[in-house]
C-alpha cells in the first residue's frame, strides 16, 4: 500500500507540472525556462497519465502564440543538419536506443515533447524487452526523489536557448540583404581532387543567367522540392531562386504540383471513372488569362506556399491512440493496478490529381503499408482476397494465385484489401449549385463548404449500400510555427494538415444519414513519400 | 535547295542546307539582312565539334513546324523529351553545356529547351550536395548562411519525414 501512496503523490505532481506547462508563460519567466529540448520530466509517467496529458494538449487547440518550450523543441527538431532523424515510422530509428532502459528514456523524452505516437512506440518496445523497465527507470533517475518527494520540481533553466533565439532574430533581419549580396557571385568551381592537378571540369560556370533561370524553371515544374534545394547549392543559385517569381507562377499553374491539379467539384465517380461536365472547370489560375496575385499574398512563391492545395506526392496520415480500460487480473483486486489498453490505428488518405482518392483505415503501421498504397495495389489486394476466398470455397486446385511475382508484401496486401475508393474536391470559391446536384447521389444535408480550405471526400462504404462522406479542412502544422513570435520560426510548409469537420455515412437504400463519432480521431498530417509524384 | 557555308570559331568551313541553318534565328536574320551573297558566315562563339552537333540536330528537326509563342509555352510545360533528342543529348557534360551555350547564342529555342530539360533531369530529386557533386560546384556559403537559407526555404521541401523505399 505504501507504493500506492507514493504513486499517487507522483501523479499529483505530474498533473501539476502538466498544467503549469500548458499555461502560457508570463513575462517574468520567459527567459528562464526556454529549454530547446525540455529535460526529461521529473516523474515517471504511467501509461494512463500519458494519454490523459495528450488529450488535454490537443483539445486545447493550437498553443498560444506566447513562448512555449515544447513548441520551440518541435521547431528546432527538424532543423538539425541531419534533418530526417525524427522519422517516427522508418526503421532507422531503432538502431539508436537498444536496451529496454534506453527505449524507456527515449519514450519519456518524446512524451515530454508531446509526440505521443513516438513515445508509445518506445514504451512498447521497452516493455517488450523488459516488463519491469519502469522500475529500473525509476531507480536510475528518481531514487533521490523517493527520499524527499514533497519537493516541487523546478524547471532547470537552460542557458543556450535565449542566446540562440536572439542570434536567430539577428539573422532573420538580414535575409533580403543576404540574398542581395549574392547577386554577382559566380558559381564556384570545385577544387581539384589532387593538389596541383587540373580541377574537375565545371562547364556550368559559363552558363549565362538567363539560361540558368531556364534550367531552374524546368527543375521547378519537375519537382518544387528540388527547386528549393537548389537554393542551397551555392550563392548564385540562391539569388536566382529568390528572384525568379515567374518560375513560381509556372509552378502554381502546373497540374502536377500546382493548382491546375486541384478540383473544386467532383470530377469522377466513387470508383474513379471520370465524369464530364459541359461547363468549364473552375481553376484559380487559368493559363490564358492575365493573372494577379491574390490579395493578401505578395509573391507567387507565397501563393504556392499558402493557397489551399492538396498534395499528391505523399500520404496523409491520421494516427489515433486511444485508451480503453481492460479487465482486472484475477489474482489482484486492487483497483490501481487494473490494466489499460492503448490502441493505435491509422487512417490513410492518398489523393490523385484526377480527383480520386484512396482511403484506408488500418492498424498496420505506416512503414509496412504506406509505400504500397495505390489504387492499383488496392484493387489487386481485393482481387487476390476474393480469389483466395473462392478457392477456399470451390477447392479448385488448378487455379493458383500468382503471388510469386507480386512485389507487395503480404502484410501490406492484407491491409490494402480494406482500402476504399473515393473522390475529393476542395471548396469551390464560386458558388455553383450543380456541384451538389450533378450527381445521382444527394450530397449530405446540402451543407455548403464555406471555407476555401475545406475539403470534401466521398468514399465507398464497407458495404456497397453505404457512402462515406468526410468533411476535412486544410490547416498549417502549428499556429506557433506560423506566427512570428520572436523565435525565428522556420518557414514551415503550410496546409499540410487536415483537420476533421465531420464524418457521415449515407445509406443509399434508406436515404439515411448517420454520423460517425470522432471522439478519438486526430488530424491528418502529410508525409511525402519518396517516389510518388516523381515519374 | 541552296546551301550556305558556316565558319566555326576554329576556322573550319561547314556546308549546310539553308533550311537547316535557318533553324537558328540568328543565322536566319543574318541571311535576310545580308542577302544571298554566297559568302561564308562566321560563327565566332562555336567550335567545329559543337557546330557539327548543332547542325545534326537542326537537320533532324528541319521539318518541324516553326515555333510560335503559344506552342513555345506548351513545349516548355511538358517535361518529357522526345526519344531522338534524348539519345542526341547523351554526351559528356562539357559537350552538353557547349550545346546549350551554342543554342542560346544561335537562338535555337527548341534545342536550348531540350538542353535545359536534360540538365533539369540531372538535377531532379537530388540533394544540394549531390547537385554540387554532379556539376563540380563548390559550396560557397558560410554555415550560418546555409542554415538561414535552409530555414527560409524549408516549406518547399514538404517533407521532414519520408518513407524509405520498400525495405522488402
Amino acid at each position: 500500500m505504501e507504493d500506492n501512496a507514493e504513486l499517487e503523490s507522483f501523479r499529483r505532481q505530474w498533473r501539476e507540472e502538466v498544467s503549469r506547462r500548458s499555461k502560457p508563460r508570463d513575462g517574468t519567466r520567459t527567459t528562464a525556462g526556454e529549454a530547446p529540448a525540455p529535460p526529461p520530466t521529473r516523474f515517471p509517467p504511467t501509461r494512463h497519465e500519458a494519454s490523459d496529458w495528450k488529450e488535454v494538449e490537443e483539445e486545447d487547440g493550437p498553443p498560444p502564440a506566447s513562448f512555449d518550450p515544447d513548441a520551440l523543441a518541435q521547431q528546432v527538431e527538424p532543423l538539425s543538419v541531419e534533418g530526417e532523424d525524427g522519422d517516427d515510422f522508418t526503421r532507422r530509428n531503432i538502431k539508436e536506443p537498444s536496451s529496454a532502459l534506453e527505449h524507456f528514456e527515449r519514450a519519456v523524452e518524446k512524451e515530454a515533447e508531446g509526440s505521443l505516437g513516438d513515445s508509445l512506440q518506445h514504451y512498447r518496445k521497452a516493455y517488450r524487452l523488459d516488463s519491469s523497465v519502469d522500475k529500473t527507470y525509476r531507480n536510475k533517475h528518481y531514487s533521490h526523489v523517493w527520499k524527499k518527494p514533497a519537493e516541487p520540481a523546478p524547471t532547470t533553466p537552460a542557458a543556450p536557448a535565449p542566446t540562440q533565439a536572439s542570434a536567430e532574430e539577428e539573422k532573420k533581419l538580414s535575409m533580403p540583404d543576404l540574398i542581395a549580396s549574392f547577386a554577382h557571385s559566380p558559381i564556384p568551381r570545385a577544387d581539384p581532387m589532387i593538389e596541383n592537378t587540373p580541377p574537375p571540369p565545371c562547364p556550368i560556370v559559363n552558363v549565362p543567367s538567363e539560361v540558368l533561370v531556364e534550367i531552374l524553371g524546368h527543375v521547378a515544374v519537375r519537382d518544387p522540392a528540388t527547386f528549393g534545394r537548389m537554393a542551397l547549392v551555392c550563392k548564385r543559385l540562391a539569388y536566382h531562386f529568390a528572384h525568379e517569381q515567374h518560375v513560381w507562377k509556372r509552378v502554381c499553374q502546373s497540374s502536377q504540383f500546382g493548382f491546375q491539379g486541384m478540383h473544386y467539384s467532383f470530377s469522377c465517380d466513387l470508383h474513379g471513372h471520370p465524369t464530364y461536365t459541359l461547363g468549364p472547370r473552375y481553376t484559380p489560375f487559368p493559363e490564358n488569362a492575365p493573372l494577379e496575385i491574390p490579395k493578401p499574398m505578395a509573391s507567387w512563391s507565397q501563393v504556392f506556399q499558402s493557397f489551399p492545395r492538396i498534395r499528391f506526392t505523399g500520404i496523409y496520415i491520421s494516427t489515433v491512440n486511444y485508451t480503453r480500460p481492460g479487465a482486472a487480473s484475477f489474482y489482484q483486486n486492487v483497483s490501481w493496478n487494473s490494466p489499460i489498453h492503448i490502441v493505435t490505428y491509422y487512417r490513410y488518405l492518398r489523393f490523385y490529381p484526377d480527383g480520386s482518392v484512396v482511403s484506408l483505415l488500418s492498424t498496420t503501421e505506416p512503414v509496412d503499408v504506406v509505400p504500397h498504397i495505390s489504387k492499383e495495389n488496392m484493387m489487386a489486394a481485393r482481387a487476390t482476397f476474393q480469389k483466395h476466398h473462392q478457392r477456399q470455397v470451390s477447392t479448385d486446385p488448378g487455379q493458383s494465385v500468382s503471388g510469386a511475382t507480386d512485389p507487395v508484401p503480404p502484410v501490406a496486401m492484407a491491409a490494402l484489401k480494406y482500402g476504399l475508393r473515393g473522390r475529393w474536391h476542395l471548396a469551390s470559391p464560386v458558388s455553383s449549385p450543380e456541384t451538389l446536384s450533378d450527381d445521382q447521389k444527394p450530397a449530405f444535408g446540402a451543407q455548403p463548404l464555406s471555407d476555401p480550405r475545406d475539403l470534401l471526400i466521398e468514399t465507398e462504404g464497407v458495404d456497397p449500400k453505404y457512402i462515406y462522406t468526410m468533411h476535412l479542412s486544410l490547416r498549417s502544422p502549428t499556429a506557433s510555427r506560423a506566427a512570428p513570435n520572436g523565435a525565428a520560426p522556420p518557414n514551415q510548409s503550410k496546409n499540410t494538415k487536415l483537420i476533421w469537420k465531420g464524418f457521415w455515412s449515407y445509406n443509399k437504400l434508406t436515404d439515411d444519414w448517420a454520423e460517425f463519432g470522432l471522439r478519438n480521431d486526430r488530424a491528418f498530417v502529410f508525409r511525402r513519400v519518396r517516389g510518388w509524384g516523381l515519374d | 535547295m541552296t546551301s550556305i557555308i558556316l565558319t566555326s570559331s576554329d576556322g573550319v568551313d561547314l556546308t549546310v542546307e539553308r533550311t537547316v541553318a535557318e533553324r537558328s534565328v540568328l543565322i536566319k536574320n543574318m541571311l535576310e539582312d545580308l542577302g544571298d551573297s554566297g559568302e561564308a558566315i562566321p560563327i565566332p562563339n562555336v567550335n567545329e565539334a559543337v557546330l557539327k552537333k548543332v547542325i545534326e540536330w537542326c537537320d533532324h528537326h528541319k521539318n518541324d513546324p516553326p515555333t510560335v509563342g503559344d506552342e513555345d509555352d506548351n513545349r516548355r510545360k511538358t517535361t518529357d523529351i522526345d526519344e531522338w533528342d534524348q539519345k542526341f543529348m547523351q554526351v559528356d557534360q562539357e559537350m552538353l553545356f557547349e550545346i546549350i551555350l551554342a543554342a542560346n547564342y544561335l537562338d535555337i529555342k527548341a534545342l536550348l529547351d531540350v538542353g535545359c530539360k536534360t540538365v533539369a533531369n540531372m538535377i531532379k530529386g537530388k540533394s544540394p550536395e549531390e547537385i554540387r557533386k554532379t556539376f563540380n560546384i563548390q559550396n560557397d556559403f558560410t554555415p550560418e548562411e546555409e542554415d538561414q537559407i535552409r530555414r527560409e526555404n524549408e516549406w518547399a521541401e514538404e517533407y521532414v519525414f519520408s518513407f524509405l523505399p520498400c525495405p522488402y
